[in-house]
């Protein structure tokens, strides 16, 4: 079965954003974060030294077993942590350089602890083995990885829709009217993503807003430790550079042109030199006018919010703030001036209405957030936290200590690690454990948490979908808005349109679709991409195409003239328009080629002049994590071989692209299509893949299929012995589909196949397939079909449950003396193997050295299990500690077992009917295993499944499996051109594969009633259909009572499946039931049923409350031999001093609470008693 | 009142027999004889098939009830099986079904010792009984065949076995009827159809052109028409073959001949299909079917409540008892 290297390569494409973003991590991220944390600086008085710390030289090991003997260095291996419920981890060392000025650096190890290692990671071990050593290290042959183990769990990343990085965005918020008076509710926003010389970055993101306000200035706004920060935008431009006035005031109208006024394109307004001189008024006004002021007066404000600058000048500060807090991924100041002048004229464009709004939820402006991305950044703040602590921790004892030796390293060093530096990768285990971030400035995340999520492998499918799916994020979940959930063409291509969730999460749990990718650090050799040389290169090949670069001071003409080019958020110059097209089409020529230095996923996000449209301009992006998928480029001559184009959600919007499935899409002869769709199934997800002939389905039940794949009972592991995952669900003898998608061989999906053939036949039989019943075949069953189990494992650690005194004192062993558990117990007090253990019945037994008892562990539920395996930990000292016992549960299909087919059409066992009652074919003799109504089909208008059945049947009938690949009659009329005129129908190409083995072209066939053996009186729709059994199953859902235990206070039944509760009959059921005048059914629901109880009421006063019985003294004497006779109830009511007129009463035992509930609040409650009648 | 007898005698001719195929004519009866027959064959002529397995040592990868019901399946060679005692009402074993009236008990004893995949067949089944052994599928006539496949030759597979691997066990094999479960059913098949009679309008037929009649033969999935090379008349050549599709009288109509063909079946001829699954004889399997459906009838005349019932059905009780 197992399959040579890389038959999986498709199946690992799809998780490889995960792995690359860690592997980036451990390569180079870490360095890079660790190298631009700032250091610390410490002063001593004393001394008159000051000690300045920071990080450097990050290594993460490879993860070891035992940590704690050097001796026996062994790999700890992934199945090993999940059997054993630990994490997947390695150890995280840096070093801490210690400087006392002047003096040489002083490095000192540090273990930062055991960090989370990503399966399939460069630092894991599985990275390297094919699958047959896979399997050899008890794995699936085909494991991709790209998820943690933490505790033996596995935990894959959530990934995040972010907003587009770098790229100013014209936004109306109806909150920034709020912000201070005079604020208009429209901003341009832009998400700077931190970076330092030769284009390094950790990530790290700064978001600058730029406010238009009412009377025609703007502000810069810019988050600082939680606050916002407000600047007049002259000042900041002031201080940015040594400018003039003049200089401003030139770039700021420059895009105006009188000439060009309502011309196509054309964003300037005569407004513009109007906003420049009250911009630049502002300044003037605060009396500000050189640079210097400028920085001076910034410094000033900040000085109390910037730490580690506190005794500087405000000069120094000012810098620093700017440097920190704007336009971060820009270390140029000139570079962040010029993309100021842009925003703001991107901003006045905005608010003139020459150019449109960005929407925030178009794919158009989004990136994604990945894995090592965000542990980098999460790390980055844990580690200057605790450097910070550190700092504080050394001062303070610096104060308190006199006798502390601060030049001495081994005794700061003593002091620092009061703050253990272990916690660090703890912080970053429960992250991931946990999904949430503990942060306290929040990372410019809008979520704190649902990080990460549970890959639960249900079947293999659910397990894929973890990694493909993208969500919107969590802030928009609870939102009464739908905007943020509706599909939008943007995002054509990249995300699924079938593949999300219906209901809660529709809409903003997405999954990618099945060509697209992320792009990573790493070019396509596994090489990391220096990002420094690819600008350059761009750069360079721009100017050469006829780019006005940008240098300081110079005024750039704008739209529509000529139109700026931006490369990753930098304003690099500016290109002609009447050129742009042909630079645009020479870039993706250089794009695809292999020889030149321009990335082949570069992003040419080329906006063009429009009426109003979105504001004009060359985007460039080089930058990882944004989508990509692959298109044709048929622009490019056909000899060059190479045209396969990754293209960007952003560009994408502004392509001529074609699609088979699609005609010429409306495109008139002026804009011929320059691009074109690999094949029309690219725009669907994995699973949605599946799903044969999806484009013959009514879309909701591809939509339903997405859900139902992912909830099936299916082959989930095959390395199922090694698992000891809380609950696993197995199909016992699943099949691979007759009828299947290309995308059933392409990702290897029949290593864990999801369902069985069954003969389907559509008709209504005995009424019990009304309703989406349907009936199955009793032979097809004894004979296996459906057939399944559910795995489940205790985890039995001593060492962690009990009180901490007797916890090394207890081991497995059964009870010498209690032999009756001997039968269930083996000597070792662990269960046989294979031993059948019900409900009650012990299944280990836990001795205690100390009471020298012995304590077994009895089986919870209901239903019988089997003993499938028991795993022992044997690493600790004497006795074993830890054990997993795995139970298996038969689960056979029973009536009322959920079973669906691939086309959204989900049905409940109602009968497992006796074959020979099933009718029957009288050429064959077959009978079919499964009946459904035909009913199913009219609404639901799932015309693949009909199909699927034809096709199933030829294909049977010929030994064949056929293709269903989803618009494959468009591809290959597309591909054949028009030389065929008339291409002949799916069904008539079915049809004729029937006809050829004798039975009717359309699928019919000619059936008798298998108990009266008459012919059946029209002819039955009859084929072999894929059918998955779904997890929902009774045996996991009946709840049922007669009596059991009651809630203490009311008497009533409990509720809750697990502990033998019942189900709550409620208002409306009541309301059902008086509507029928059922009063005898009612009063036996709501009374005996439940609290009935019996009181004794005093008449007199009216009480229930005060009665009591009267302690009987034994008045009656003892007769020689005779049992004493009971001495008579005796009631007393306690207010009114006499048991005269006590009467018993039935009535519900709440009544009684009720009366309590009063008494306690000094209300009375009395009762009239009345014979009734 | 006149007594009328309904009684008829039913006639079989056999078509064509092998040991686990058979094809017969059923005549002079009706459809409900013959779906009786074909109910009986399939649920109640019982079988011998393992319904009790006592696991030693199992370390396959397939779970213990998984082999137990791979185990059940097996066909067991059953001519013993209309003679053996249902082990729940066997007097010497008090039903627990253990004794040598009512159950055949095997062993199966495999270890894998080598690197090559041991395959654990059917033949691995030890019998305590050699009158009820697995069936063996492996046809004697091309024995010599080079092509053979070896799989049906070894049985059939119950697990495979890696290195170190082993399983030992103790089945019982209990007499059952496929009511009870699929397991003890004989009948792979049981299938019959009505015999159609065909007429065709032969002055109809001659107003169609050659292709006329080559489209409507044509129609037809199954060859059940063709057309005579010398007088270029259409004639039937497998009415059997047909499958009341009515492919042919809607081409027919479609060509405008309304009544070109008239297709009946007749309702006291019916033509049986029965495939054994091995565990009795396809002939045996009919018999046996047969002498069941008797003793279910002596049971419904033996019975008291059908003297009582005499009153209220009168004749048919007589006419049941053979009157």
């Amino acid at each position: 079965m197992a399959k040579k290297g890389g038959e999986f390569k498709e199946l690992e494409e799809l998780v490889r954003h995960h792995i690359d973003s860690f592997d980036y991590m451990v390569d180079r991220g870490l360095e890079i974060m660790l190298d631009n944390i700032k250091p610390v600086r410490i002063y001593d008085p004393h001394t008159d030294t000051s000690l300045s710390l920071y990080l450097s030289n990050p290594r993460i090991n490879a993860p070891i077993k035992d940590v704690r003997s050097r001796t026996n260095r062994k790999r700890l291996l992934p199945f090993e942590c999940r059997q054993a419920k630990v994490s997947y981890t390695g150890k995280f060392e840096a070093d801490v350089c210690f400087q006392y000025d002047g003096r040489p650096v002083i490095r000192e190890k540090y273990n930062f602890g055991q960090f989370p290692i990503m399966l399939k990671s460069k630092l894991c071990y599985l990275r390297s083995a094919d699958p047959q050593q896979l399997v050899s290290l008890k794995e699936e042959a085909s494991e991709v990885g790209g998820y943690f183990i933490l505790n033996g769990i596995e935990r894959v990343f959530r990934c995040l829709i972010m907003p587009k990085q770098n790229y100013p965005m014209s936004m109306t918020r109806g909150s920034y009217r709020e912000r201070r008076e005079g604020h208009t509710d429209k901003a341009v926003v832009i998400r700077c993503v931190r970076e330092y010389q030769s284009s390094l970055t950790d990530h790290s993101s700064v978001t600058v807003r730029l406010y238009y306000l009412h009377n025609g200035s703007a502000r810069v706004g810019f988050w600082v430790r939680g606050r916002e920060y407000l600047l007049p935008v002259g000042i900041v431009l002031k201080a940015l550079v040594e400018t003039t006035d003049r200089e401003i005031y030139e770039n700021l109208t420059s895009y105006y042109d009188e000439k060009y006024e309502k011309v196509k394109g054309a964003v300037g307004s005569q407004l513009l030199g109007e906003r420049a001189k009250i911009i630049l008024d502002e300044v003037r006004d605060a009396s500000l006018f050189t640079q210097d002021d400028c920085l001076q007066h910034i410094g000033e404000h900040f000085q109390p919010v910037v730490d580690e600058l506190e005794n500087k000048t405000p000069y120094t500060v000012a810098h620093a703030v700017l440097k920190d807090y704007m336009f971060v991924h820009l270390p140029n100041f000139h570079d962040k001036f010029s993309l100021l002048i842009f925003m703001l004229q991107k901003l006045f464009s905005f608010v003139d209405q020459t150019s449109a709004p960005d929407n925030p939820d178009s794919l158009q402006n989004q990136d994604i957030l990945l894995p090592g991305h965000l542990m980098t950044i999460y790390l980055k703040e844990k580690l200057e936290d605790w450097l910070r602590k550190a700092k504080s921790l050394v001062q303070d004892e610096l104060k308190k200590n006199n006798t502390f030796n601060f030049l001495a390293v081994g005794d700061v060093r003593k002091v620092m690690d009061k703050n253990s530096p272990v916690t660090i990768s703890t912080a970053v285990e429960s992250m991931l454990r946990s999904g949430r971030l503990a942060t306290q400035t929040g990372l410019d995340l809008q979520q704190r948490a649902g990080y990460t999520v549970q890959a639960e492998r249900l079947n293999y499918l659910r397990f894929l979908s973890f990694f493909r799916a993208v969500h919107r994020g969590a802030s928009f979940a609870g939102g009464r808005t739908t905007s943020v959930r509706k599909l939008l063409p943007e995002s054509w291509g990249f995300l699924c349109p079938v593949h999300t969730p219906d209901g809660e999460p529709c809409g903003l749990l997405n999954h990618m679709t099945c060509s697209c990718r992320v792009t990573s650090y790493f070019d396509s050799q596994g090489v990391v991409k220096d990002f420094f040389d690819i600008r350059k290169s761009i750069l360079g090949v721009l100017t050469s195409l006829g780019m006005i670069a940008s240098l300081p001071k110079l005024v750039q003409a704008g739209p529509p003239k000529a139109l700026s080019v931006l490369l990753d958020g930098r304003v690099i110059g500016s290109l002609p328009s009447s050129e742009i097209e042909k630079v645009v089409a020479h870039l993706r020529r250089l794009k695809v080629s292999a020889t030149s230095a321009i990335p082949d996923d570069m992003e040419v996000g080329y906006v063009p002049l429009s009426i109003g449209g979105a504001y004009p301009g060359l985007y460039i992006s080089t930058y990882p994590s944004r989508f990509i998928r692959p298109v044709r480029n048929i622009s490019i001559p056909c000899e060059e071989s190479q045209d396969i184009e990754l293209i960007g959600p952003f560009e994408q919007v502004f392509m001529e692209i074609k699609c088979p499935d699609g005609g010429n899409g409306g495109r008139s002869n002026a804009f011929p299509a320059t691009h074109e769709e690999i094949h029309p199934t690219n725009m669907l997800s994995v699973v949605a893949n599946l799903t044969p002939w999806s484009d013959h389905n009514q879309s909701p039940r591809n939509m339903y299929q997405c859900q139902m794949a992912k909830q099936t009972m299916a082959f989930s592991l095959q390395s199922l012995r090694f698992r000891a995952d809380q609950k696993i669900y197995h199909l016992q003898t699943p099949q691979t589909p007759i009828v299947r998608t290309g995308a059933y061989t392409k990702y290897s999906i029949d290593e864990h196949p999801t369902g069985t053939n069954a003969i389907v036949a559509v008709l209504a039989y005995t009424g019990y397939d009304m309703e989406d019943a349907m009936i199955l075949n009793k032979s097809s069953v004894d004979r296996g079909m459906f057939h399944g189990q559910i795995y489940q494992t205790e985890t039995i650690d001593l060492s962690d449950e009990g009180s901490r005194s007797d916890r090394s004192h207890r081991r497995f062993r059964r009870s010498n003396t209690d032999r009756s558990s001997h039968s269930l117990i083996d000597s070792d007090g662990l269960p046989y193997v294979g031993q059948i253990i019900n409900p009650n019945e012990p299944y280990c037994s836990i001795y205690n050295d100390i009471t020298n008892t012995s304590k077994p562990k009895h089986r919870k539920g209901s239903e019988p299990a089997i003993v499938d395996y028991v795993a022992v930990d044997t690493k600790s000292k004497k006795h074993l500690q830890k054990v997993n016992i795995r139970f298996r549960h038969p689960r056979n299909p029973i009536i009322g077992d959920k079973f669906s087919s691939r086309h959204g059409q989900k049905g409940v066992c109602s009968q497992l009917w006796p074959d020979i009652d099933m009718p029957f074919s009288g050429v064959t003799g077959m009978r079919p295993d499964l009946i459904i109504n035909p009913h199913a089909f009219p609404s639901r208008m799932t015309i693949a499944m009909l199909l699927e059945s034809l096709a199933a049947k030829g294909g049977s009938l010929n030994g064949n499996f056929v293709d269903a690949t989803p618009f494959a009659s468009t591809v290959r009329a597309s591909n054949a051109g028009e030389a065929k005129s008339e291409p002949e129908s799916l069904v008539d190409e079915l049809g004729k594969m029937l006809k050829s083995k004798g039975f009717n072209h359309h699928g019919v066939e000619v059936l008798y009633s298998g108990v009266y053996g008459t012919e059946l009186t029209c002819e039955i729709f009859i084929g072999p259909v894929y059918y998955q059994r779904l997890r929902h199953m009774v045996s996991d859902k009946f709840q049922v009572r007669s009596t059991g235990p009651v809630d203490q206070i009311t008497r009533q039944p409990i509720k809750g499946r697990k502990r033998g509760g019942g189900i709550r009959f409620g208002e409306m059921e009541r309301d059902s039931m008086l509507a029928h005048g059922a009063a005898y059914l009612l009063h036996d629901r709501l009374h005996t049923c439940s609290d009935y109880h019996i009181a004794d009421v005093c008449s007199i006063c009216g009480s229930i409350l005060t009665t009591h019985y009267q302690p009987q003294r034994r008045i009656v004497r003892d007769i020689g031999g005779l049992p004493p006779v009971k001495a008579p109830k005796k009631v007393v009511c306690h207010a009114c001093q006499t048991s005269k007129g006590i009467e018993t009463v039935a009535m519900p035992y709440v009544f009684r609470y009720l009366a309590a509930e009063l008494a306690a609040m000094n209300i009375k409650m009395t009762l009239h008693l009345n014979d009734g009648a | 009142m006149e007594s009328v007898s309904y009684q008829r005698f039913p006639k079989i001719k056999i078509r064509e027999m092998k040991d686990d195929y058979l094809k017969f004519e059923l005549r002079e009866t009706d459809a409900s004889m013959a779906n009786a027959l074909r109910r009986v064959m399939i649920a109640e002529v019982p079988t011998i098939a393992i319904d009790l397995v006592e696991i030693e040592v199992n370390s396959s990868v397939l779970n213990d009830e998984f082999i137990a019901h791979r185990l059940g399946l097996i066909p067991l060679t059953s001519e013993r099986a209309m003679g053996m005692r249902f082990s729940r009402d066997c007097d010497a074993c008090d039903g627990d079904g253990q004794c040598e009236y009512c159950s055949v008990e095997f062993h199966l004893r495999a270890k894998c010792i080598t690197d090559q995949t041991l395959d654990v067949t059917s033949k691995d089944l030890y019998s305590s009984d050699h009158a009820v052994i697995p069936v063996d599928f492996s046809d004697p006539s091309d024995a010599n065949d080079p092509f053979d496949n070896t799989e049906t030759q070894r049985g059939i597979i119950i697990v495979k076995l890696r290195r170190g691997q082993e399983l030992r066990l103790r089945a019982i094999a209990r007499k059952g009827i496929g009511k009870d479960h699929a397991k003890w059913s004989p009948a792979a098949t049981v299938t019959f159809m009505y015999e159609p009679e065909i007429h065709i309008n032969e002055d109809l037929m001659e107003t169609l052109t050659l292709e006329e009649k080559l489209s409507w033969i044509e129609s037809s999935p199954t060859k059940v028409f063709d057309i005579d090379k010398v007088t270029q008349q259409v004639v039937v050549v497998d009415p059997e073959a047909y499958t009341y599709d009515d492919e042919v009288i809607k081409k027919a109509e479609a060509m405008g001949k309304r009544g070109l063909i008239d297709i009946r079946a007749k309702e006291d001829s019916f033509i049986f299909t029965v495939e054994s699954t091995g565990a009795v004889k396809a002939s045996q399997l009919v018999l046996n079917a047969i002498e069941i459906l008797k003793q279910k009838l002596d049971a419904v005349r033996l019975s008291d409540d059908t003297v009582e019932a005499d009153d209220q059905f009168g004749e048919l009780g007589v006419h049941m008892r053979g009157g």
